[in-house]
């Protein structure tokens, strides 16, 4: 124990008690200084640094997900002041819930467009303003512009560009002879306009990642390959590609996590609409448990189903990308 | 070793500060460092007629909440019992008051639609003896809106503001069509006449501006054709009235073939068309108005016209609550601030009536009915249905507790089919009849 802590200790103990010491008490005395000495140790020291962290974690994301998975097998209202056990019921109520199954497959079909894009497009992109100059720094900046940007502020906007009457671009496309094209209101067109958006938000944080991983390969990769006589393409599809692989993999998999997760540009911009086309399985989520059910059992059901199938689609490309390594 | 123990101490006053902020206003109030009751001494000091600070919770985010506060502000400064009104804005007002009342916590006025009575009526104080305990009279509320805040013989809500819907006009586009510009359409026969005179395909101008993106807007026209989607029937038990019945599928067959006919857009947003000039008419709530001023657009407004259910008004009402989280000298101050809104001051300024002519909201007193500032405003007088005798329930039993599930679950899965799907309007209603009654089966159990 270091002379502070021990002083600490004795200075206490002698403000309290001018008796003799007792056995038990001198005990305490002891442990309570060898406690305070192991957290003055580098390793115990660690702990307290994590704390705060472990602390934040517990309570923002540990407790909320075991009470998900608890309020899962009741029946719940929002104000959480009175809960029924029901069982399973939830969950079988579910599975034939025809608006969850539409918001699942919405959901697999938002992924399925934005992925790829946001995967292979970005990394693409990405290799174009790999180098350091000016003109790519200022590209990045564009890309990365809309990340910072706040969720309402573009759903707002680009309702306002491609509105189908009053929007602006909507108006381009007609003097070109295009018509109006109803990007909000087409069953079959509103899904791509939501993933479009949701892409043009969040292509910037792919592209930047991708490019701190391009700035990293190996320069004398690419020299060997030039003396080999690859052009750019098969530098690019040779050494840039299975260099970044592990950043590839990262990507997809938050990128994969996140369109699952869809929920703020659908709210700003379709609310689901139009006649659920666009309902993703979060929005349902959320009116079920704010906006007209107050249902937060049933609610939670959906999440601990949606953060299922998320587990399972990232353990097997976490898998994939071990197996890889 | 110093350098170390400094850096443990921070980590560890950062780990105390962040479990600080989540420690309870109740907790903190429990003891006090003499070891007595914190509360126990401010209740003492209430009771001795001491200061009294009422939390006052609401959603009012946009340019209401300024004059809102500025209102509060007055009264926090006029009023001679000491109670000070500490108000607290929410854009996300359900998630607050969820989390406030889960945790065991909360204000002790709220603010907001009398439907959230349903949600949360445990956490809500019976103030039907507000007229008692102060200078409001019963009788100059119109009965019709107190009694969508009141549940048998208690109330739970005094109204604050009546949020109705309204047929917008256009007057230039009327005028451009040949049209009366001072005068709407009385009847939806006309509606759909006018829409087809107003329209030009050329100038990219509809005539009519239904919405199938709006659910209220959608709720309060259905409702005048085919009148309330739930009533109660005969052995008092909750009914759905959508299969059969005619007026929906009349309201449904009408919108189709205005989609059809291109005399409305198939759109989600009719605001923007509207304040574009765009839109010869439309139907929607108060806030239209100042889109419309901004935009400089030549507007007329009336009372959304009747159809085949008959006379009617149908409104929203948000009112003031007094939750339980108020002790008795709360409560009391409540009681003084809602009695000081719907009062009259010395200059003859009341706060209601102020609110409603610069918001454009019709009044739920009968007194500024007949005031002379309130009828000189053309603006609110159109919007305000004079007989007061004529029921508001606003597309359900102003009793029933599933009103947000008909508006936000039912409601769509009648429009939408028919305009997307091209399903009929019989089929549609046979669907959201299987729908409602499932959603009427909870609170008949």
């Amino acid at each position: 124990m270091s002379n502070f802590a021990q002083e600490f200790v004795d200075a206490g103990w002698e403000q309290k008690c001018s008796q003799p010491l007792r056995k038990d008490d001198q005990m305490n005395k002891k442990s309570i200084g060898k406690l305070f000495g192991y957290f003055q140790s580098a390793e115990g020291s660690a702990y307290i640094f994590l704390l705060p962290s472990i602390i934040l974690l517990l309570m923002f994301n540990i407790i909320p997900l075991l009470m998900a998975f608890g309020l899962s097998f009741f029946d719940v209202p929002m104000t959480l002041d009175s809960a029924k056990f029901i069982g399973i019921e939830n969950f079988r109520d579910a599975f034939s819930d025809s608006r969850f199954i539409n918001s699942l497959k919405v959901t697999a079909i938002f992924t399925a467009i934005e992925v790829p894009v946001q995967v292979f497009g970005a990394m693409i992109v990405a290799a174009f303003i790999a180098k350091n100059d000016l003109k790519n720094k200022f590209f990045r900046a564009i890309y990365f512009l809309p990340v910072i940007c706040s969720a309402t502020a573009i759903g707002i906007m680009w309702k306002m560009i491609l509105h189908s009457n009053v929007g602006f671009f909507t108006y381009a496309l007609s003097t070109m002879g295009l018509g109006r094209i109803n990007f909000f209101n087409d069953v079959h067109l509103t899904i791509f306009t939501v993933a479009f958006i949701s892409i043009w938000r969040s292509f910037g944080i792919s592209a930047i990642i991708y490019v701190t991983a391009i700035q990293n390969v190996n320069s004398s990769l690419y020299e060997a390959a030039k003396m080999d006589g690859a052009g750019s393409l098969m530098q690019f599809l040779n050494v840039t590609v299975p260099s970044i692989r592990p950043t590839f993999w990262f990507i997809l998999m938050t990128r994969f996590a996140g369109s699952l997760q869809i929920f703020d540009i659908v709210f700003m911009t379709t609310n689901g609409g139009p006649n659920y086309t666009t309902e993703s399985t979060v929005t349902y989520v959320y009116s079920r448990a704010f906006s007209s059910g107050s249902q937060m059992g049933y609610a939670s059901t959906l999440s601990v189903i949606l953060f299922v199938v998320i587990m399972i689609v990232t353990v097997i490309m976490n898998k994939r990308m071990n197996a890889e390594e | 070793m110093k350098r170390r123990l400094v850096s443990v101490l921070l980590a560890a006053t950062m780990t105390v500060v962040s479990l600080a902020g989540c420690g309870s206003t109740s907790a903190a109030k429990v003891e006090g460092a003499s070891g007595t009751s914190v509360a126990a001494e401010e209740n003492a000091e209430k009771a001795a007629g001491g200061p009294v600070t009422i939390k006052f919770w609401n959603g009012f985010t946009g340019s209401d909440g300024d004059e809102l506060v500025e209102l509060v502000d007055k009264f926090n400064s006029e009023n001679k019992d000491g109670i000070t009104v500490e108000m607290d804005i929410s854009a996300s007002l359900d998630e607050q008051l969820a989390s406030a009342f889960a945790a065991g916590d909360g204000p002790d006025l709220v603010l907001f639609s009398s439907a959230s009575r349903f949600t949360y009526g445990d956490y809500l104080q019976d103030i039907s003896d507000i007229f008692d305990k102060t200078s409001l009279d019963k009788g100059d509320f119109i009965e019709a809106y107190t009694d969508y805040c009141s549940e048998g013989d208690s109330l739970y809500l005094v109204p604050m503001e009546i949020v109705g819907f309204y047929l917008y006009w256009n007057k230039d586009l009327f005028k451009d069509a040949g049209l009366d510009p001072e005068k709407g359409p009385e009847s939806w026969d006309e509606y759909v006449e006018y829409a087809k005179k107003i329209t030009n395909a050329e100038k990219n101008i509809y005539g009519s501006g239904l919405c199938y993106g709006y659910n209220y807007q959608m709720s309060h026209i259905v409702q005048r054709f085919g009148d309330l989607a739930v009533t109660k029937d005969n052995d008092g038990k909750w009914k759905a009235n959508f299969d059969g019945n005619t007026g929906y599928a009349k309201f449904l067959d009408t919108y189709k073939s205005l989609v059809d006919s291109g005399d409305n857009p198939l759109t989600d947003d009719t605001d923007s068309m509207m304040t574009a000039g765009q839109l010869g008419m439309t139907v929607n709530g108060p806030w239209l108005t100042s889109g419309m001023e901004t935009a400089g657009i030549n507007y007329g407004i009336t009372t959304i016209p009747y159809g085949d259910a008959g006379k009617m008004t149908s409104a929203e009402v948000i009112g003031m609550a007094v939750t339980t989280f108020a002790s008795e000298e709360e409560k009391n101050a409540c009681y003084k601030f809602i009695e000081w809104w719907n009062s009259k001051d010395a200059n003859g300024d009341c706060p209601s009536e102020k609110w409603s002519l610069d918001f454009g909201y019709p009044t739920y007193l009968k007194s500024v009915l007949e005031s002379d500032a309130y009828k000189a405003n053309e603006k609110v007088m159109s919007m305000t249905n004079t007989d007061t005798s004529l029921r508001a329930d606003f597309i359900v039993d102003s009793a029933f507790p599933g009103i947000g599930k008909i508006i936000n679950d039912v409601i769509p899965k009648m429009t939408q089919p028919v305009l997307f799907d091209g399903k009929n309007a019989d089929e549609t209603l046979s669907e959201c009849q299987k729908l409602a009654d499932d959603i009427v089966g909870e609170y008949n159990e």
